[in-house]
């Protein structure tokens, strides 16, 4: 017996950004825009995309892929609305990734726009590429108002921050204000939009945000 | 647990070097991390340990050298250790690497 070195070279996230990239492609090829919909648990994902699609349904054909460790709670909300929706269960695991997305795919092709929203946690999803066009990450008051500043790598990498629940911040002694600043001076490029989903506030900007991405398809 | 889905991709590639160079055993793996990558060292050891039972690779020790990513500012050129968007200066900051996972050598008796 002896020893030997091999030298690797190797990519241990090399399958994740292959099978991203195939999803990318699908969807460019037929004019879809993918939004990875993440954020904590409970902080309005699922009732965004419900909300969105009540709004735009006789505007765009949506899609929905739905993220959970089990059940089938989300998808079954979604679907309700009438459009086509997949549910995704990730059995032991905490984030979805481009090979469980990679399966379901193929359904969407006929969407203009497709919501995947990723299962509820501020870490595990961030460094799984899914081919998605844009993220958009969601957090509420409720979870205090220096979770932006806890989680940074999260909304560095957002194209659109959404900071929920505001009508609740005085209740829970939470500063709005410092939210979106923390949000800014972590991603000066993102969209901060401030809502309250159940109040209708900030909903007509997010709205108007969408329709924007739908107008720069393919540009 | 993240990390399990990083340590099982990580082994499928060291068990088939190892067969590709007929290893009897792995005795190190030496792994390259970025900062910015959310991944927990001892978990992912953890992870590993767990589901390298019974293969060759079991009991290989983990060494992980992480990598810095490079934080400067677009205007004034300005350094930074942590992550942060906007430099004193009003200058957008660019934040580049830090995101690799890469791993780079195995060492392996071989008969």
């Amino acid at each position: 017996m002896h020893r030997i070195e091999v030298d690797a070279e190797y990519d241990v996230l090399s399958l994740n950004k292959r099978l991203a990239k195939e999803n990318r492609e699908f969807l460019s090829k037929h004019g879809v825009i993918a939004i990875n919909v993440m954020g904590a648990i409970g902080s309005g994902k699922t009732l965004l995309i419900e909300k969105t699609i009540e709004a735009l349904k006789d505007e765009v054909k949506i899609g929905a892929i739905l993220g959970d460790v089990i059940a089938k709670d989300d998808y079954e909300r979604v679907a309700r609305h009438g459009v086509k929706a997949e549910p995704l269960n990730t059995g032991k695991e905490c984030h979805l990734d481009a090979h469980l997305v990679h399966h379901v795919i193929e359904k969407f092709g006929d969407v203009d726009v497709l919501f995947i929203e990723n299962v509820g946690n501020l870490i595990c999803p961030v460094d799984f590429d899914l081919g998605e066009n844009y993220r958009v990450v969601m957090v509420s008051v409720t979870e205090g108002d220096d979770v932006v500043k806890k989680h940074p790598e999260i909304f560095r990498l957002a194209d659109v921050i959404i900071i929920n629940k505001i009508a609740l911040a005085e209740a829970v002694e939470a500063n709005v204000d410092k939210m979106v600043n923390d949000a800014k001076s972590l991603n000066p490029k993102a969209k901060i939009i401030k809502m309250d989903l159940k109040k209708n506030i900030g909903f007509e900007e997010w709205l108007e945000w969408l329709r924007c991405a739908l107008r720069s398809r393919g540009e | 647990m993240h990390e399990l889905s990083y340590a099982q991709a990580l082994l499928d590639e060291v068990l088939r070097l190892a067969e590709e160079n007929d290893a009897k055993k792995i005795i190190r793996i030496h792994l390259k991390i970025g900062e910015l990558l959310l991944i927990n060292p001892e978990q992912l050891k953890f992870c590993f340990s767990a589901i390298s039972k019974g293969t060759i690779a079991e009991d290989a020790e983990l060494v992980i050298e992480f990598i810095k990513p490079k934080i400067i500012c677009t205007e004034c050129g300005r350094e930074f250790d942590e992550v942060i968007g906007i430099c004193d200066c009003g200058g957008i900051v660019s934040i580049e690497g830090g995101k690799d996972f890469l791993l780079k050598k195995i060492e392996m008796e071989v008969e």
